[in-house]
């Protein structure tokens, strides 16, 4: 899955996925600003079919919390198994 | 096939040549956050050969952006998206409805009322653009007397847009029907961001953007090619036979009959029907002349290739036999092998897939399809179907043909020439317009300008109308003389591509320099060279012009109108005159 992650990191932010670590965040990524925030969520919603609550957005300052967002989400998503 | 992510997406566009296609450049003005409907408009107008880009006005700028020049708009600018959602516009009219008084609801939509039409005239004055402005979303759970109230809004919205050039209503209400509610909204981002649409609402609304974006740039389809059994009826003609194939009012006819209605408003439209089918030819066309549930007719297929090759030799077949490229074809078929050889081999040619067992979805699938829109329908729309089936008719002619001069024979051509009047005015500046091969010296004129010269003592504008057997080709020549002294200047001299080879020039020629010996004892004739025109470079010399001059502006040629005028082809049936000679 963290690999996942760091891939749409990079693809939506546009930067290459060795700069992305788990401590990367809008104050380590230039381009990292709220709008892109909101592509990143969209996008990682539609690749792991899982639907963040609003808290849950606002709250994911870093990559960690990314992951750790997903996991949370995990649970509901075993019909969804991912190759 | 597998639908693209927006994660794909994004890579998609940094990753391809897109900054060397031609540009489309949107500027958005909006009193909400809609920047994440960018990566589906750039990538929807990369497959149809485009690069866009996307400028964002502040956020609620709109009124400022739209009345003061240079901050988002410019003369550059393609197109100009409008996003002013009620909720931001006025509260109280999409939220607190139940607590206005009869006053205020008026008050708030005159004051709505007059900011559409400041914005509207305000990018007017900085752009021609194309203007794309959305309606207001209809309430989902209204307040009592609340949606007539949006929907008289809206009313207002499109007559504003109705009034200016270039300007359209994008009903925002379409998209949200379609996908649902829950599907368009995405309420967290609402509260967060002010964004209220999920992405997949900013999808379908990106499709009706691209829709009318395509029809600007001249990308739209021209041509539906259909598969035959199990397509245009259920069951496989050859084998089941005439009578039990599946079409008909009631189930499981019924989706094939409304999959055909669906193709003949298309033809209704100006979109030309052919047909692609692996079949006997007598099989396919003892349906369309002996089903009583068939409502597409003979008459309706442009072209049809029947047979047992593959159907990329025959698409191709198609394009050539109907005049047009293949990136002008669309193929819907429900096998998925045809599908996808096509794909693969003729990319250009754009593919409806017809999911086989699903036909009850058929109808909705092509009505779907976003590439035949038009911004408009003209009256010559309408017939052109029926213009290229006649144009298919005569290139069947000409193969069976001994000879050329045969062949016009058999055409059985007549010609009129006439001078122009209020009705043939349009159509004659839009030939000024439209031409490029046959057109001499390439001079675009508005109506107006058509309506001065016909008006005028000093010049003349003729026309020219054929018909022959296989149909009306409407106007297709014009002539503008204007008469100095005793010469007359042939000011423009231009034929619609449609007749081009078959006489048509000489004749019309002939009949123009008699009208000009009415009053001029010569003819000048003007070769203006363009990018396009090389084929009529020679045109007066070889109709016996003497060249004068030649200039950068162009050459110069002239012609003795007191001898003997060149005789016009003998191969029309009749050439009628209605013009004082």
């Amino acid at each position: 899955m963290k690999e996942r992650v760091f891939q749409i990191l990079s693809q939506i932010m546009g930067t290459p996925v060795q700069n992305i670590r788990e401590d990367s965040s809008p104050d380590t990524i230039a381009e990292w600003d709220s709008l892109k925030h909101m592509r990143l969520v969209l996008a990682l919603e539609e690749e792991f079919s899982v639907r963040f609550s609003d808290e849950t957005i606002v709250g994911m300052l870093n990559v960690s919390d990314i992951l750790k967002a997903l996991s949370d989400s995990q649970p509901q998503l075993k019909s969804f198994a991912q190759p | 096939m597998k639908r693209i992510t927006y994660a794909e997406i994004e890579e998609k566009l940094r990753s391809e040549a897109i900054a060397a296609l031609p540009p489309i450049r949107c500027a958005v003005l909006r009193n909400i956050v809609v920047e994440p409907i960018e990566p589906w408009l750039r990538y929807m107008a990369y497959e149809i050969g485009f690069n866009a880009t996307c400028v964002f006005g502040e956020y609620d700028n709109v009124f400022q952006e739209a009345v003061s020049t240079g901050q988002i708009l410019t003369p550059d600018t393609d197109c100009v998206l409008v996003f002013l959602r009620l909720e931001t516009l006025s509260w109280d009219l999409a939220r607190n409805f139940s607590g206005l008084t009869g006053e205020l609801i008026s008050s708030e939509k005159a004051r709505i009322e007059n900011l559409i039409s400041n914005v509207l005239s305000g990018i007017r004055r900085q752009t021609s653009a194309m203007i794309l402005w959305h309606s207001f979303e209809l309430p989902i759970y209204p307040a009592p007397e609340q949606t007539p109230v949006i929907e008289s809004l809206n009313q207002i919205l499109r007559q504003a847009l109705a009034g200016a050039e270039n300007a359209y209503y994008i009903d925002l209400n379409l998209a949200l029907a379609r996908i649902g509610a829950e599907a368009f909204y995405d309420l967290r981002y609402w509260h967060i961001g002010k964004a209220p649409y999920s992405r997949e609402a900013l999808r379908e609304i990106s499709v009706e953007i691209l829709k009318h974006v395509r029809a600007l740039k001249g990308k739209q389809r021209k041509c539906l090619v259909l598969d035959c059994d199990n397509t245009l009826w259920g069951g496989i003609v050859g084998e089941d036979g005439l009578a039990a194939i599946k079409l008909g009012k009631t189930y499981p006819g019924s989706a094939y009959y409304e999959f055909q209605q669906e193709i003949l408003s298309l033809y209704n439209r100006g979109i030309m029907i052919a047909l692609c089918s692996k079949n006997n030819e007598a099989d396919v066309w003892e349906v369309f002349e002996r089903h009583p549930d068939m409502l597409l007719r003979k008459e309706h297929i442009a072209a049809a290739q029947i047979n047992w090759d593959n159907k990329i030799t025959n698409l191709k077949q198609l394009a050539a036999d109907l005049n047009i490229g293949l990136d002008s074809l669309v193929f819907a078929d429900d096998s998925e092998f045809e599908t996808g050889q096509v794909r693969q081999y003729l990319p250009e040619v754009d593919v409806i897939e017809l999911p086989p067992g699903r036909a009850v979805e058929y109808r909705e699938i092509l009505a779907r399809y976003p590439g035949f829109f038009n911004l408009t329908v003209t009256e010559e729309d309408k017939t052109r179907g029926a213009m290229y089936k006649a144009e298919a008719n005569r290139k069947e002619l000409q193969a069976t043909s001994l000879n050329l001069e045969d062949y016009y024979k058999s055409l059985e051509m007549v010609l009129e020439i006439k001078i122009a009047d209020s009705f043939s005015i349009p159509r004659i500046a839009q030939l000024t317009q439209k031409t490029n091969q046959f057109n001499l010296t390439t001079r675009r004129y508005s109506d107006a300008e058509i309506r001065r010269f016909a008006e005028t003592d000093t010049s003349d504008v003729l026309y020219a109308v054929l018909k022959d057997r296989f149909g009306d080709s409407g106007i297709v020549g014009v002539c503008i003389l204007k008469y100095e002294a005793n010469q007359a200047i042939i000011d423009s001299f231009l034929l619609s591509c449609r007749v081009l080879g078959r006489g048509v020039e000489e004749a019309f020629l002939t009949h123009c320099l008699k009208r000009a010996k009415r009053r001029c004892t010569a003819a000048i004739g003007e070769y203006r060279r363009t990018a396009k025109n090389e084929q009529v470079k020679d045109f007066y010399s070889r109709r016996g012009f003497q060249t004068i001059d030649s200039t950068n502006e162009g050459d110069f040629y002239s012609a003795n109108l007191e001898g003997r005028l060149p005789e016009p082809p003998r191969f029309f049936k009749s050439i009628e005159s209605q013009v004082d000679l």
